[in-house]
């Protein structure tokens, strides 16, 4: 399918539009944070727990902190959480499921169950319990949280590989002798990876939300300002001080609900077949 | 063999494949962390000599790891989940109390999100315009994006902080020492804030589902003859298209187990239920790392039995599974 | 001579991506009692477009834009779906394309068969309505334990049995079966239709037979009825439309069936594709692939002409005659 062709029927879609908007306005936040936030994530100020004004446009925490400018940084690293781990996830599931679907046998069969498990466990659990172990920091969740949610890329990669596998132009590769490596370096894999895309984004969601539970529960990475953390330790307020706790809830559905969104989009683009009616003369 | 047994066999392999993997990857996990297997295990900074030469009995941690995995793997098939130095009990004594509050808020959580999203996807298809939809569909989505522990604290503070009219934590009330019906009905109140966090998180999946295999079905052959002989539009949809279309929601039922489960775990720190999630927040502060991969286990355990009872639930309803 | 079924005038039209497709062209035909007429065209010739039109049964996105059709003295034009609904499958029935997936995969057959007798006569007791189904699924040669089976259970040809038996349930006065045969395989294809000719000479029943196989049409009707691009081209008695052609598309039709086709069955594909139905056709609909084609055919629409005891739409009859 062509790019362009894509991307038209891509912002077709009402949800794949807004999804873009939302994404486009967390990255925005995220890459000029020291422009936009007023003020740094961590100064303290006298003004504890005061309500949104002006000056704290969502209102101030319990040292004293804005709750606007530590969220305009959180979205740093939620936003590179799900990037990281989603995109790791999806690099390892498409090796994985390309090689098991094309070179088949009995190594694919054992992957296949191995994969099917792995879908059926608490996954979070296991995150849970090796970031407890191994110990929290930023770039260990991220790692945690990509390599154990690339099952399912796995899975939709094979299926697309066993597919691709028995199309002509694979066939044709094969027969002048191409090398299984490169075909699948070069046909397979670059042909077959678009649904994994698009698993990625809803993926992307939730190594965000994953991120946020970590650091509610105290496991979050402590140098770094995080929407968990920042809902963690406003619990003990939140009941004269509404704030502290709703804006970064909002930022954390906001975060997700876009991702959630774009692979609505990328899907809708991707299957354009699914909505239209045939019908027989 | 008939086509149920196979169908049986099959999944009950994939359920047993799962728990060994749980299995290991709990081992790989104690034998990959940093440090002695030894204080891992018993999560001591200074564990006795005594404990250290049971636990190398029980588990040959001398030996090399082959044989330290086939002793791992035997304690467990054994129904031994290993020994909590932390609270000085067995892991199982610890888990045991956890396991029936755990159950009644998911089972809760999930039965109700599963009705309701039931209900949600029939009254969706009955609605002539598509504005409805566009509202309800787009609710789902952010249901779907909403963290569980951040809208049990909100719910805690519309309905206990400011309304004061449900409990915030706790399954029973400590002060008042109820009995019978009452004490069945302080439950009630309790559960209705964890249990409704829980169901509202889901409801989504079970929306979806349904609302997508209405669509399906109504689209397949079975009702244009349906139609076609004369059934009315009213029992043509109560009658046909829901049973087709409820099947899959049954399906998707066992299959999100796992995921009720971890946000009941969530649900359950925040609202303080003494069930195994809190149990696990404890333990992993505690650094009581043999009771936290017991539970793990045990949670794999769960999910498989209730995996199994949604396969056999399925087969009944399914005649294209039932033995012929 | 008794009409059964009188449709005149008749253009049905399907919106899809915004564009209007006209399916079927100011169509008309007549079935009189005794009657069976097969409707032969190629896929997109609207012969099943048609047959649904007179069952009442268009897919939401086509309607009538014009013409009128009277079955069985109903003007079924002018019905609502609530009225259609009580007299479909009481007076008239049809025996659908796709039989596998045609019923309710979790409920049991006699189920749903039992539906098509209660929901047009409710007072009927519970032993009648048995009876009734064993006695139409004698009639296709099912064992009556085919009542107690799912679809799943059941093989093509069984479950194409059970779509016939249903459509015969409460002894309809008129019939369609569109492409009855065409999703099975050639064995049990042949056992079908020689179940369908039994039935047709047994009960001497009225009805259409929609296909794209002349050759169906060869063993069941009496009659037929070409169509070509939402328009019906030749029209009349079986024999003459199958061993003397006159429309060019008939015979290039005819002439690419292996077992009618003369010499040998020497099959000649025809050139060319169908138009496209979305824009409007002034002349004839096969214009553009006619060898006989002159100015006349693409500027004007042919009408009917009688001749040697059939109905043909061409200019250039005479010269195609030669």
């Amino acid at each position: 399918m062509k790019l362009k062709e894509f991307w038209k029927r891509y912002f077709e879609h009402p949800y794949g539009v807004a999804g873009f908007v939302i994404f486009a306005v967390l990255l925005f936040m995220a890459i000029f944070a020291p422009l936009i936030s007023m003020g740094k994530p961590n100064e303290m100020s006298g003004d504890i727990l005061s309500p949104p004004s002006l000056k704290y446009p969502f209102g101030t925490d319990h040292l004293g902190r804005s709750v606007y400018s530590r969220i305009v940084y959180g979205t740093r690293v939620s936003l590179s959480v799900g990037f990281v781990a989603a995109g790791l996830s999806a690099l390892i599931g498409i090796f994985i499921g390309a090689f098991s679907g094309y070179f088949g046998g009995m190594v694919d069969e054992v992957m296949s169950k191995i994969i099917d498990s792995f879908l059926m466990i608490p996954v979070f659990f296991l995150i849970l319990i090796i970031v407890a172990i191994f110990g929290s920091n930023l770039f260990y969740i991220m790692l945690v949280i990509g390599l154990t949610t690339w099952p399912r890329n796995a899975r939709i990669m094979r299926a697309q590989t066993l597919s691709l596998k028995e199309r002509a132009f694979v066939k044709v590769a094969k027969s002048l002798g191409e090398g299984d490596l490169r075909i699948l370096m070069t046909h397979i894999i670059p042909n077959g990876m678009y649904p994994v895309v698009a698993n990625s984004a809803l993926q992307m969601g939730g190594a965000i939300l994953a991120e946020a539970a970590l650091s509610f529960l105290g496991l979050g990475d402590p140098n770094i300002t995080s929407w968990g953390k920042m809902i963690n330790e406003a619990r003990t307020y939140m009941a004269f001080a509404w704030w502290t706790i709703v804006f970064p809830g909002i930022f954390i559905i906001l975060a997700v609900v876009a991702f959630s969104f774009i692979a609505d989009g990328l899907q809708y683009a991707l299957y354009p077949k699914l909505k239209e009616v045939e019908e027989s003369g | 063999m008939g086509n149920f047994t196979r169908y049986l066999i099959r999944r009950i392999t994939a359920v047993l494949v799962m728990i060994f993997l749980v299995m290991s990857l709990n081992f790989f996990i104690i034998h990959a962390a940093p440090g002695d297997p030894v204080t891992i295990m018993t999560g001591l900074e200074n564990p006795s000599k005594e404990i250290i030469e049971t636990l190398k009995k029980k588990y040959g941690l001398d030996k090399p790891l082959v044989v330290q995995y086939i002793k791992y793997f035997s304690n467990l098939l054994k129904g031994n989940l290993g020994y909590s130095y932390v609270y000085d009990q067995p892991t199982w004594h610890l888990i045991r109390e956890r396991i029936f509050p755990t159950l009644v808020l998911t089972l809760t959580g999930s039965v109700v999100a599963f009705i309701l999203g039931i209900y949600l996807a029939i009254w969706v298809s009955h609605l002539r315009q598509r504005f409805g939809e566009t509202i309800v569909s787009t609710v789902n989505y952010i249901l779907y994006a909403t963290p569980s522990f951040w809208l049990a604290l909100i719910l805690i503070l519309i309905f206990s902080s400011k309304l004061k009219i449900l409990p915030t934590s706790g399954m029973y009330d400590l002060r008042a020492s109820y009995h019978g019906f009452r004490k069945f009905l302080d439950l009630l109140r309790h559960l209705i804030l964890p249990a409704g966090t829980l169901a509202l998180i889901q409801l989504p999946i079970f929306y979806r589902v349904t609302r997508t295999s209405i669509i399906q079905s109504e689209k397949e052959e079975y009702v244009t003859t349906l139609t076609a002989i004369g059934v009315s539009k009213e029992k043509l949809f109560k009658k046909y298209v829901l049973k087709n279309a409820i099947l899959p929601t049954v399906t998707i039922f066992g299959i999100t187990l796992g995921f009720s489960i971890t946000g009941a775990v969530l649900v359950e720190i925040v609202f303080a239920w003494p069930g195994m999630g809190r149990l696990m927040f404890d333990a992993i502060f505690r650094r009581d790392y043999q009771l936290l991969l017991g539970i793990y286990f045990l949670m794999a355990v769960l999910i498989s039995i209730a995996m199994i009872i949604t396969d056999i639930l399925i087969a009944i309803l399914d005649p294209r599974i039932r033995i012929t | 001579m008794d009409e059964v079924l009188v449709i005149e005038n008749l253009t049905v039209v399907y919106t899809k991506n915004g564009k209007r497709i006209k399916a079927v062209d100011r169509v008309d035909l007549k079935v009189n009692q005794g009657d069976m007429i097969g409707i032969v065209g190629e896929s997109g010739s609207g012969k099943s477009t048609l047959a649904h039109a007179v069952m009442g049964l268009l897919p939401s996105n086509g309607f009538i834009a014009e013409g009128k059709i009277r079955l069985l003295g109903y003007e079924i034009t002018r019905l609502n779906d609530d009225e259609m609904r009580k007299i479909r499958w009481k007076e008239f029935s049809m025996v659908f394309q796709k039989s596998m997936n045609a019923l309710s995969p979790v409920h049991k057959i006699g189920e749903q068969m039992k539906e098509a007798v209660i929901v047009h006569e409710p007072e009927i007791g519970e032993t009648e309505v048995e009876s009734r189904m064993k006695k139409v699924l004698d009639m296709v040669n099912l064992p009556h334990r085919v009542l107690k089976s799912y679809p799943h259970e059941l093989s093509g040809g069984m479950m194409q049995r059970v779509m016939i038996a249903l459509a015969l349930i409460n002894n309809p006065k008129f019939v369609i079966f569109d492409e009855a045969t065409t999703a099975l395989d050639v064995v049990t294809q042949g056992q079908i239709l020689d179940e369908i000719k039994n039935l047709v000479e047994r009960l001497s029943l009225t009805g259409m037979v929609i296909t794209h196989d002349i050759g169906v049409v060869a063993e069941i009707c009496n009659k037929i009825a070409v169509m070509y691009a939402g328009r019906i081209v030749e029209e009349g008695p079986k024999e003459k439309i199958l061993y003397d052609p006159l429309h060019p598309y008939t015979k290039a039709l005819i002439s690419s069936h292996p077992e009618l086709a003369e010499g040998g069955g020497r099959m000649r594909g025809i050139p060319g594709n169908l138009p496209d139905l979305s824009k409007e056709i002034k002349g004839c609909v096969f214009a553009e692939r006619c060898p006989h084609a002159e100015k006349i055919c693409f500027d004007d629409r042919p009408g009917f002409v009688k001749i040697s005891g059939r109905k043909v739409a061409c200019f250039k009859i005479k010269e195609v005659e030669e």
